[in-house]
């Protein structure tokens, strides 16, 4: 069959030109309908990855590591001790981008009129900059600069609540590591902005200011980390409970299952979605391609007199389909490709930030799709089309030559 | 003359709702190789339905055809277009060309169905064109050529292959006198020369006058089959 090829693709390409207004009006038809699959897609994608980064690059991570019980009781009493040779070397493994790090435990945060719950976290700010946001949604004052700065970070809101501001002094007071509650005075030196659930609970000072605190020691909370790759998040998780044998290491879908249902469901919604728009373009094309072989069938009729193979007359009107939908797939492609370029850098949704900031989502959407996913949605528009020309081009190879050469 | 094509009893009929229409009854017919004949009759004698069945574009509903010997009634689909992309040429009376394509290219398509390599299908479709008298026209596409042309390259196509016949339906129909006067020259020199088996169904006298056989078909069957001159060498 495929000797034929090159007879049956020039002669389907010169075909599709013999009606041009029906081939450009498909052709437009295909096109926009790739450009909006996969405009949908990217902003879809865009939306609940932006959800989730939202929280991965708040504090989560991709993943983490703790000592047993803390996730059940968050409290000094399950700290852990730097990491040893085993797990630092785990750690600092290619697959892992980043990481950091942290105290974490229940407060209680005092200003001058008033005291509210938080949690404390002490972070190291430099490596704190490659696994979170937060650096960057400093609205007021600054970010922590080192491990030792005395100075806290709070956010926006609990300010507003705690009827405080910047060079303010408010007294912290947790559990210490021995049992005491311990409290300290520091000084307010930024503020930070990130959803009103998040501004409310945490507070941030430097790691060793918290250690020193609570009198930890060397000892943390928590270490946060960040893949490179997510597709390799299950086998560093495993590499990582191997080197640390004692601690629990989670991934953030365990972390966050929250995060990780309104994702999957998202992702679900994205696949409906898609499917629908898919059968909606199969059914128009179906149409279209009925069309245009009810209107050739005197000419399929000649070729099979001439001697052409009924497989041969299903190859030529699938081979025209797959020509014009290709065509068409490839100019909704370039089309979505130009689209979504000036987003590169994200879509502001500043105007929508309220509402943004309810659905949990980033005031940035960065709608963008892998090549992957590009080739794939527009090779399922495309293979789609060429199911569709199944049926029209079966209806053409079945009809008698003599009966379709007397229509 | 040993016979290339037997009808023996060939029925079709036709289903218009509730009613059966018989386009053929019982046609008993043998045509020998490398004949000359000519089947006319008014309109809606048969003579098209005739030609389809032999040609296997349609299928009778009684009888059995023999082509070159070989029963066509158990053939599919796939083997008749075989049968006719290797024996059977066909002229229809719309010209019947691929609009998309050249002249040269129409001729050359059905050679490369027959899978030739390229040099062959050129030098042949080239020198089917010169031997039909359009020299010169080889690129022009169908819209572009007269009809006579057009019936001229319809010809060249049906005789590229070699077939043993030719199937022609009212070739001169749509033609003026001076091109269907040449047409029939070349299509009785083509016999003449290769032995090609030429069944030509026909109201045209001038067609007829030609002929070596001459076959009258009434009402779906034969009323009239009778050798006007003697039969060409095999």
């Amino acid at each position: 069959m495929k000797e034929l090829l090159p007879l049956l693709l020039p002669l389907g390409w010169r075909n599709l030109w013999r009606n041009p207004r029906r081939t450009l009006i498909t052709l437009v038809v295909v096109a926009v309908g790739t450009w909006s699959v996969l405009i949908f897609a990217a902003l879809f994608n865009a939306l609940t990855t932006g959800s989730r980064d939202t929280t991965l690059r708040f504090l989560t991570g991709h993943g983490q590591l703790h000592a047993a019980g803390y996730l059940d009781d968050p409290s000094v009493s399950h700290s852990m001790a730097p990491p040893d040779a085993a797990l630092r070397r785990a750690l600092l493994a290619p697959a892992i981008a980043a990481w950091t790090e942290r105290v974490r435990v229940p407060a209680v945060v005092q200003s001058e009129y008033r005291t509210r719950s938080a949690t404390l976290v002490g972070v190291a700010p430099q490596s704190e900059r490659a696994l979170s946001d937060l650096p960057k949604e400093v609205i007021e004052g600054r970010y922590l600069s080192g491990v030792s700065d005395p100075g806290v970070v709070m956010g926006r809101d609990l300010a507003v609540r705690l009827k405080t501001r910047i060079g303010k002094r408010v007294i912290l007071m947790a559990q210490a590591a021995d049992g005491h509650l311990a409290e300290v005075g520091l000084t307010i030196v930024g503020l930070y902005a990130a959803g009103k659930p998040a501004e409310d609970e945490f507070v941030f000072t430097g790691l060793d200011t918290a250690r020193s605190m609570l009198g930890l020691g060397a000892r943390s909370s928590e270490i946060s980390f960040a893949v490179r790759d997510e597709a390799a998040l299950t086998a560093v998780v495993a590499e990582l409970r191997r080197a640390a044998p004692t601690l629990d290491v989670e991934p953030w879908m365990e972390l966050a299952p929250l995060v990780y249902t309104i994702e999957t469901f998202g992702r679900y919604y994205t696949a409906v979605w898609l499917l629908i728009m898919f059968i909606l373009m199969a059914i128009g094309l179906v149409n279209t391609q009925l069309m245009a072989v009810f209107e050739r069938q005197r000419e399929f009729g000649l070729l099979q007199a001439l001697g052409m193979r009924p497989r041969h007359i299903v190859l030529q009107v699938v081979l025209e389909s797959a020509l014009l939908v290709g065509t068409g797939v490839l100019a909704g492609a370039v089309l979505a490709v130009a689209a979504l370029a000036p987003f590169r850098r994200g879509l502001d949704l500043g105007f929508l930030a309220p509402g943004a900031e309810i659905m949990g989502e980033s005031r940035i959407l960065h709608p963008a799709l892998t090549a992957v996913e590009g080739l794939a949605y527009g090779a399922i528009i495309w293979l789609l089309a060429v199911a569709a020309a199944l049926w029209p081009a079966l209806s053409a190879a079945q009809a008698r030559p003599a009966a379709a050469m007397s229509r | 003359m040993t016979a290339i094509i037997e009808c023996e009893a060939v029925e079709r009929t036709y289903a218009q709702g509730s009613l059966t229409v018989p386009a053929l009854r019982g046609i008993d017919l043998a045509i020998g190789r490398g004949d000359f004949a000519t089947l006319a009759g008014p309109s809606g004698s048969g003579k098209t339905t005739l030609l389809s069945v032999i040609g296997g574009l349609d299928r009778p509903t009684g009888g059995e055809i023999l082509i070159d010997g070989s029963p066509i009634g158990a053939m599919d689909s796939a083997q008749l277009a075989a049968l006719r992309l290797h024996k059977i040429g066909f002229v229809f009376q719309s010209y019947s060309l691929i609009p998309v394509l050249s002249a040269l290219e129409n001729v050359e398509f059905i050679l490369r169905l027959l899978g030739l390599p390229r040099a062959e299908r050129l030098a042949r479709a080239r020198a089917m064109l010169h031997e039909v008298g359009l020299s010169g026209l080889e690129d022009r596409r169908p819209a572009r050529l007269s009809g006579g042309q057009q019936q001229r390259v319809a010809v060249a196509r049906a005789l590229a292959p070699r077939p043993a016949i030719v199937l022609a339906d009212e070739p001169t129909a749509n033609l003026d006198s001076g091109n269907a006067g040449e047409l029939i020259k070349l299509m009785e020199r083509l016999n003449a020369a290769s032995g090609i088996t030429f069944l030509i169904a026909t109201h045209d006298t001038r067609v007829i006058a030609h002929a070596r056989r001459h076959i009258e078909m009434t009402d779906g069957r034969i009323t009239l089959d009778e050798r006007v001159s003697g039969p060409a060498a095999a």
